[in-house]
């Protein structure tokens, strides 16, 4: 029964997947999926939430499922927040797929699956049950990108993502198979208490592909190319979901991998382990992700990019690790939680702009939507100035945080170039607010006609909410992250 | 009965500040949908609740008080844990909370911004019905009560500076609110600009503040204070040179013999000296406030004259403990107070918009309270910011129903205010006239009055008080003693700028309300045909016919929205001095109640001029109160005889006889001029400079480079973003090889780090599978032959002796790099220093 109680969040949501699943076969009329999926997701992260609260470190025959599931704190924190962003994600596509005419339930029963496999990747100890989730939640992630069946440009990004996508998962579970060549062991831990001794050249090799094959997930530059195609062609809940959900699921992961499995001191090393390479990747990420979304016309794509520039912030807290593995990683469990209810605020604002044959798409198209549409434009304004890290919401305290784990790890440059970027970043963010508030739309120009979905407004309300309290009140949040931070390992 | 809520977990705060909230952004962001009367049931209900919340709060308070007689007593209400800093002297962690506490004196300014702000709201509801504005405005004045309150009752002052900036805000929207009118962003820009000069001031105080006394909140400052005042250098601030340093080399003429300090405590008052002069509109920064009359009318009386203006003198009052420790700053403040006094006093005699009068008064009226705080007197100068906050209000709204008599449009045109336009009004509007002269009359100081008795105490505290250094004997001598002469001036001073104010209030309502009405033909004859009088319902959207045969409808009365606030408060104007009466009499509810908040403040930092006792400064009452009666009756009689029984005649002789010195009054001292000159064209050379710079330089070259630079790269990398899957996967490799490279390749390094005793440590640094080969003396010839795990090396030194080490680092792949270090140890020093 404990271990029923320890495992519930994924319960409730597997088996609110199969339910929902039947309910769509069954049901003689669409609709009311969407309502449904967050209900579930949003049980959900209660569900999670309830658990954190009771304390998972008093159900012991929780720890009887390790490695293959590691029932921790981190793993609860990871529910929460994968819930939240997928079912945010599936009110979304409540408004979305209606008003656009590709209302299937299929979407809900694969947003529901994806997020079931994200969770199971962030509490997975075991290269088995980590490919399982991450494979789960990949090939829900492929569909929902190809939804839009008619469209070329989905098709393409779906084809180009699940081609990528399947040869990043043949290095990762390569790594896993060299890791397990080397040291016996496919369990996070069993690989990691043995890397101080082990000198064969398998090891670095596997560490390598394994690294690479999580550096494609969380869409690192140069690991990253899929992705703009991927979210532009996407239906844009989807966009959402795989910017939201997938990514942290990968950070999941990554921080996982970095911790349990190299996070022996001659893997932290700041000049032979991996912190040099991922803070490579975190510059590269966030200034090539930068400078590309500064010259996009395209919103969607620009807040594509956008969310790649915001793995390379989270990539600066992940570099942190190597001197307090508990703030740094508090720092960026916070960085993704700001993350998530701000990109999925953003996408929803630009779902909410547009309407059927009306999306909006460019810059031109949000003219002079400040005056006339107030609403939409203002929540769009909130989670643009959340992106950009402007205070009091909930993306300045993530930069906050992130930055200030790099300068307490002396890392003082990764901060420099972290705050540099973040002022680029501010750039093509206001640019948005500039359209709306200051420009208006050329005489016979297209513009854009924001649609009515209490869907969408509800899943605004959210992030909205979220954005501002954890802008305002961040202590609480902060102190969770930390508590998610502290891993056992194990 | 107590209260529902705890006192220290005071939830009813949240409703006081929440209603403000909400009603600015209900009326924000769907005022336009709502409707005039959604927008207007929304803004009144909002402060009206947050001031029966406040009434509420105050009584509760009261009753604490009584229980705890003498204590400070507080609500607190601490609404979360906001982040934390360092500071103080052992680095400690200082804590930021988003905490809000109502004393008696946040109190007593709660009351006021509520209950006036309600009054400021329904006569606005009136006065603004038909712009089209009318929720933009409600929504930025209910988020001005808001952010007023945020200062007021914020318990550190990371929270009063949110206030402080919101408030600044408020203002700056306000007084641009007709921002398609250029001088009006132009005076919403100025107030912006003045108050950042202040606001300045106020942030290095707060810094100075963190460091030394370690902590934000009001009880941790006053816990922390005395680490202000300090014999030891660490509580000195060097000035010159500036942090302490020294100045050598080319230099070195800079240097002075002995370095320039000043107490902490003096420089954390001079810092948040300076916000305050920039927010309540005193010498150097009081320029903003009579351009902000630009904003509508209501604003000019709710937010620059009765509450946002007073916040400056709330914080000197708030922070009174801070202040007395540096008697120079208070006597700093006193003097500025008087000199603002007098000299804004000076500019008002002789403006002739009405408004303008009542702007320079108002600057006036900050000076007094500046001079109360300034000498000691914490109580008489608050209790002048309570009944200025009545009787400033009511002038001003006075004023605004005169205009809107006077002009039939809602916007504030020029001719319309002014006072050579007006006369005789008292026929037409006898509500708005009484209620005038109640205010007037307790401004010039008609005894038994509110204004009498207010300023009255601080023309006394002036002269009997003194400010000396509480720890002087501490301080051995090293303290700063006002000269013995001091007090008699700023009494001086005060007296004449009582005269002046009584003459130019006189003035303003001789000019507006008796006499003939001017108007009829005076100024531009479209602004005031009778077509305009009589399009007055509909607010001038009516042609403008320049036809003058007749002189059409007179002005009329206004409306019960606009009459009512005026009535009430009128009558606190005239009643409310019995709150604090003075003159030794046994009732002063006002100073009892504020009592325990300045007492700390107060004892041993302010006694009697000249080592007096208190029977001679209670002997001194009568002789001193002749001095504020006098200069009641000097300025009244004096403007009687001029614009009353000699209709304006002398003065236009004295304009005549002086025209030199009337223009230069009339054109404010040209203290505008000045700064154009000095300040405004130093920033503006700077500024050129700074911009040709900017052109030559930073666009020409660097922008051009790094744009260009910006955009060939994102080109180039959009060439990536191909949209082919193998350019994609080739990157992938790319990255994948990178990567491996790294790691593949072994990296040798180490670092050195002297354990002691002329040992030395080099560490390599770890790698995975690696093994590390030593040769400690660079002989070519390793220590062992073999690759070890050994990866750190102990080296024996002597002093001025070095040696270079070399290290072989071999990894699992067998690749083999290597890295020479030098260890050197330096000579020992030969002196002790």
């Amino acid at each position: 029964m404990n271990i029923a109680l320890a495992l519930s969040p994924l319960l409730v949501v597997a088996l609110g997947a199969l339910l929902l699943m039947l309910a769509e076969a069954f049901s003689p009329r669409q609709g009311g999926l969407a309502l449904g999926a967050a209900t579930v997701l949003f049980v959900g992260a209660a569900v999670a939430g309830g658990v954190w609260m009771y304390g998972i470190e008093r159900l012991p025959e929780a720890a009887s499922l390790a490695p293959w599931l590691l029932l921790d704190r981190f793993g609860l924190f990871f529910d929460m927040l994968l819930c939240l962003g997928g079912g945010l994600a599936a009110l979304l596509a409540g408004g979305y797929l209606v008003e656009h005419g590709i209302e299937r339930g299929e979407f809900y029963v694969l947003i529901l699956f994806a997020t079931l496999g994200a969770m199971i990747l962030a509490s997975s100890g075991d290269a088995v049950t980590l490919f399982l989730g991450l494979e789960t939640m990949s090939l829900g992630a492929y569909a929902m990108t190809a939804f839009r069946r008619a469209s070329p440009r989905a098709a393409e990004g779906a084809l180009k993502y699940f081609l990528l996508g399947s040869f990043a998962a043949a290095i990762l579970i390569y790594g896993f198979a060299l890791l397990y060549g080397a040291t016996g062991h496919t369990d996070l831990a069993g690989i990691g208490a043995t890397a101080a001794t082990a000198r064969t050249p398998l090891l670095v090799v596997g560490a390598v592909l394994v690294i690479v094959g999580v550096a494609f997930k969380v869409s690192a530059v140069p690991f990253h190319a899929w992705t703009p195609d991927a979210y532009e062609g996407a239906p844009t809940p989807a966009t959402t979901f795989m910017a939201v959900a997938v990514k942290a699921g990968a950070f999941a992961l990554l921080l996982r991998v970095l911790l349990i499995a190299l996070g022996d001191a001659s893997w932290t090393s700041w000049a032979a382990g991996w912190p040099p390479v991922v803070a490579t990747l975190a510059v590269l990420t966030m200034t090539v992700a930068n400078l590309i979304a500064g010259r996009q016309e395209s919103v969607k794509r620009m807040l594509a990019y956008s969310s790649i520039a915001h793995a390379g912030y989270a990539l600066v807290g992940v570099t942190a690790l190597m001197r307090d593995p508990t703030q740094a990683g508090a720092s960026v469990l916070f960085y993704l939680l700001s993350y998530t209810v701000s990109t999925a605020g953003a996408f929803g604002a630009l779902i909410l702009c547009g309407s059927h044959g009306r999306e909006a798409v460019s810059y031109e198209d949000l003219s002079g939507l400040g005056r006339r549409h107030p609403a939409a434009a203002l929540a769009f304004s909130l989670f643009l100035l959340s992106l950009a890290g402007i205070p009091p919401t909930a993306g300045f305290f993530g930069k906050w945080f992130v930055f200030k784990a790099a300068i307490d790890g002396g890392l003082y440059w990764l901060a420099i170039l972290g705050f540099v970027n973040s002022v680029i970043g501010a750039y093509y963010y206001l640019r948005v607010m500039v359209y709306m508030y200051m420009r208006e739309p050329a005489a016979g120009a297209p513009v854009a006609l924001p649609m009515r979905s209490g869907y969408v407004t509800a899943a605004l309300l959210v992030s909205a909410l979220f954005v501002l309290a954890l802008g305002l009140v961040p202590t609480r949040a902060i102190e969770v992250a930390v508590r998610a931070a502290t891993l056992g390992a194990g | 009965m107590l209260s529902l809520f705890p006192s220290n977990d005071y939830l009813l705060i949240a409703v006081i500040l929440g209603m403000p909230l909400l009603g600015a952004f209900v009326n924000g962001v769907w005022g336009k949908q709502l409707g005039k009367d959604a927008v207007r049931v929304m803004a009144l209900t909002a402060v009206g609740l947050s001031f029966a919340a406040s009434v509420a709060a105050f009584v509760a308070l009261s009753q604490l008080a009584d229980q705890q007689k003498g204590e400070h007593v507080k609500l607190v209400w601490n609404a979360w844990e906001w982040m934390n800093t360092n500071g103080g002297a052992g680095g400690v962690t200082v804590p930021i909370d988003v905490k809000f506490s109502i004393d008696a004196l946040s109190g007593v300014m709660m009351l006021i911004v509520t209950g006036v702000g309600f009054l400021i709201h329904l006569y606005a509801t009136s006065y603004m019905a038909d712009d089209e504005g009318f929720a933009r405005f409600f929504a930025y004045l209910n988020l001005f009560i808001f952010s007023m309150l945020v200062l007021l009752l914020g318990d550190n002052l990371p929270i009063l500076f949110v206030g402080w900036e919101g408030v600044g805000l408020c203002s700056y929207l306000l007084i641009g609110f007709w921002y398609e009118h250029a001088p009006n962003a132009a005076a919403g820009k100025k107030a912006f600009i003045a108050n950042r000069v202040g606001d300045f001031g106020l942030i290095c105080g707060m810094f100075l503040l963190v460091h030394y006394t370690g902590a934000l909140d009001w009880n941790g400052i006053a816990n922390g204070a005395s680490s202000l005042l300090h014999t030891g250098e660490q509580a000195r601030v060097h000035v010159w040179p500036l942090g302490g340093g020294q100045y050598t080399g080319v230099l070195s003429f800079l240097q002075p013999k002995s370095p320039v300090t000043i107490s902490a405590a003096t420089a954390v008052g001079l810092a948040l000296l300076l916000g305050c002069t920039g927010k309540s509109a005193q010498i150097p920064l009081y320029v903003w406030l009579p351009d902000a009359m630009a904003g509508p009318t209501p604003v000019s009386a709710l937010i620059h004259a009765a509450t946002m203006v007073t916040a400056g003198i709330y914080l000197i009052c708030r922070l009174s403990f801070v202040f007395v420790l540096s008697p120079f700053v208070m006597v700093l403040i006193a003097c500025v107070g008087a000199a603002t006094a007098l000299f804004a006093a000076t500019i008002a005699l002789v403006q002739n918009d009405i408004k303008k009068v009542l702007a320079y008064s108002t600057v006036s009226q900050l000076g007094f309270m500046f001079l109360g705080v300034g000498v000691g007197a914490f109580t008489a100068g608050f209790f002048h910011v309570f009944t200025h906050a009545f009787f400033k209000a009511c002038l001003f709204l006075g004023a605004g129903s005169v205009i809107h008599a006077m002009h039939a449009r809602i916007h504030d045109g020029d001719p319309s205010q002014d006072l050579r336009n007006m006369g005789g009004l008292r026929r037409w509007m006898p509500l708005t006239h009484w209620t005038f002269a109640g205010a007037t009359a307790a401004i010039i100081g008609l005894p038994l009055t509110s204004g009498f008795f207010s300023k009255d105490e601080i023309l006394y505290r002036a002269f009997v008080n003194r400010t000396v250094n509480p720890a002087a004997a501490a301080l051995q001598g090293r303290v700063y003693a006002p000269p013995a002469w001091i007090g008699t001036a700023l009494y001086a001073t005060a007296v004449a700028a009582a005269v002046l104010t009584a003459f130019y209030m006189c003035r303003l309502y001789f000019l507006t309300f008796w006499g003939e009405f001017r108007g009829w033909t005076v100024g531009r004859p479209s602004l005031l045909s009778k077509h305009e009088v009589a399009a007055h319902d509909d607010h001038g959207h009516g042609e403008h016919h320049e036809d003058l045969s007749t002189p059409g409808h007179p002005p009329h009365e206004s409306p019960w929205q606009m009459t009512v606030p005026l009535i009430i408060l009128a009558t606190f104007s005239v009643f409310a001095g019995w709150l604090n009466p003075g003159f030794g009499l046994s009732r002063q509810p006002m100073e009892h109640w504020l009592e325990p908040v300045f007492k700390e403040a107060t004892e041993g930092a302010v006694v009697y001029a000249g080592g007096h006792d208190a029977a001679w400064a209670e002997h001194m009452t009568l002789p001193l109160a002749l001095g504020g009666i006098g200069a009641f009756l000097v300025g009244t009689l004096l403007a009687w005889w001029m614009y009353v029984s000699q209709s304006g005649a002398p003065a236009k002789r004295a304009a005549e006889a002086q025209p030199a010195l009337h223009r230069l009054l009339l054109d404010k001292w040209r203290i505008d001029e000045l700064y154009d000159a000095t300040v405004i064209a130093a920033v503006d050379s700077l500024a050129e400079t700074a911009a040709a710079f900017d052109r030559a330089i930073v666009d020409g070259i660097l922008a051009r480079l790094t744009a260009l630079v910006v955009a060939a790269s994102g080109t180039v990398l959009r060439a990536f973003q191909s949209g082919v899957v193998h350019v994609y996967a080739a990157m992938m490799v790319v990255g994948l090889a990178a990567t491996g490279w790294f790691f593949a390749v072994p990296h040798a390094n180490a670092t050195v780090v002297d354990s002691g005793n002329n040992d030395y440590l080099v560490t390599a640094a770890p790698g995975v599978g690696y093994a590390y080969r030593w040769d400690a003396d660079s002989d070519g010839k390793p220590e062992k032959s073999d690759f070890g795990a050994d990866s750190t090396l102990k080296l024996h030194l002597e002093p001025g002796r070095s040696q270079t080490v070399h290290l072989e680092v071999k990894n699992s792949f067998g690749l083999i790099r290597s890295k020479s270090i030098h260890v050197a140890r330096p000579e020992e020093p030969t002196s002790s220093l």
